[in-house]
């Protein structure tokens, strides 16, 4: 691999990894939040949405923790990339259902991220973790 | 190829397990708490909860909070005169309340809580509820029906949704 391939590859990990790590910290911090945040996109019956609450940012954490040290990065951007679509396939159905709810990524309880804004930056996102695992692979090859 | 696909989709699958076991180990009360609908105030709005020793005060001094009631608990209040208030706007109430609910939205309070507290003896049970999860409405009207000298406010925090979950009935108001 070049050596801009390579930069490429440690910026794109690092900006994945602490964009999630970053996300799941602040959600993990105030899960109630985040329940109510998750609740409002109405698809969870009422446990449910404690339970993801209680458990979505830890994984987002991990993973961006794992990126960040350059260890199991593949697994972690696979599982970051399925996550991302899970999100986006929800915000989908608050766009199609004309819902105006905070998207709740980052900062649960402040601020409001439109679903539509969300949604675009989940593409990016989206991108960003399979791109980042493109450029793994092809390290390894 | 195949052989690393597959272990790169095991390892996914292992660091999201870890990522559960991890949250629900940090969090098991309150998810415990969620699906026995044993959830509180305290961890919702960041107060404290009535504990045991000063919800047997009451009688001799008026409660500071309303006291959390679950949804198991709302038929026999009601069968005992409790009184269900709907603290989420109007246009929420005319698309669904819980039977035998009464609309009084925190934003319209100044207004209405003449009328309600002369309607209304001090002595009867309230139970206010909004659109669950620590929707602050249903605590700050339960907080002026108290300072309004009502004796007996309960908050149902689940809210129109833990009902409307339950599969129990909604009544929705004609337009």
């Amino acid at each position: 691999m070049s050596r801009s391939g390579l930069y490429l590859y440690h910026f794109c990990r690092l900006l994945l990894g602490g964009l999630f790590l970053y996300a799941g910290v602040v959600k993990a911090n105030d899960v109630s939040a985040f329940a109510r945040d998750v609740a409002n996109y109405q698809l969870l019956p009422y446990a449910w949405n404690y339970l993801v609450a209680a458990t979505f940012p830890y994984v987002e954490a991990i993973a961006g923790l794992l990126l960040i040290l350059n260890f199991r990065v593949r697994p972690a951007a696979l599982l970051l990339a399925v996550m991302t679509l899970v999100f986006m396939l929800a915000l989908g159905t608050v766009v199609v259902r004309g819902m105006n709810i905070d998207c709740g990524c980052f900062n649960p309880g402040q601020g409001h991220t439109s679903a539509a804004l969300a949604l675009l930056r989940d593409v990016g996102i989206l991108l960003l973790a399979l791109l980042t695992l493109r450029l793994r692979g092809r390290m390894l090859s | 190829m195949k052989t690393i696909t597959r272990r790169i989709w095991f390892e996914a699958g292992i660091i999201f397990a870890l990522g559960v076991v991890v949250g629900l180990s940090i969090n098991i009360q309150l998810v415990l708490d969620a699906f026995s609908g044993r959830l509180t105030l305290e961890s919702s709005h960041g107060v404290e909860s009535p504990s045991p020793s000063r919800m047997n005060d009451q009688a001799l001094e008026p409660a500071l909070f309303p006291i959390p009631v679950l949804l198991a608990d709302i038929r026999e209040l009601q069968r005992t005169g409790a009184l269900l208030v709907d603290a989420r706007t109007a246009e929420s109430y005319d698309e669904g309340h819980l039977p035998g609910a009464l609309s009084l939205p925190l934003g319209e309070l100044d207004d209405r809580l003449g009328p309600f507290v002369n309607e209304f003896p001090k002595e009867t049970t309230l139970i206010i509820y909004c659109s669950g999860f620590g929707c602050p409405d249903s605590f700050d009207v339960g907080v002026r029906l108290l300072e309004a000298g009502y004796g007996d406010v309960r908050v149902y925090e689940g809210g129109f949704p833990e009902w409307r979950d339950a599969g129990l009935p909604v009544i929705k108001e004609a337009p």
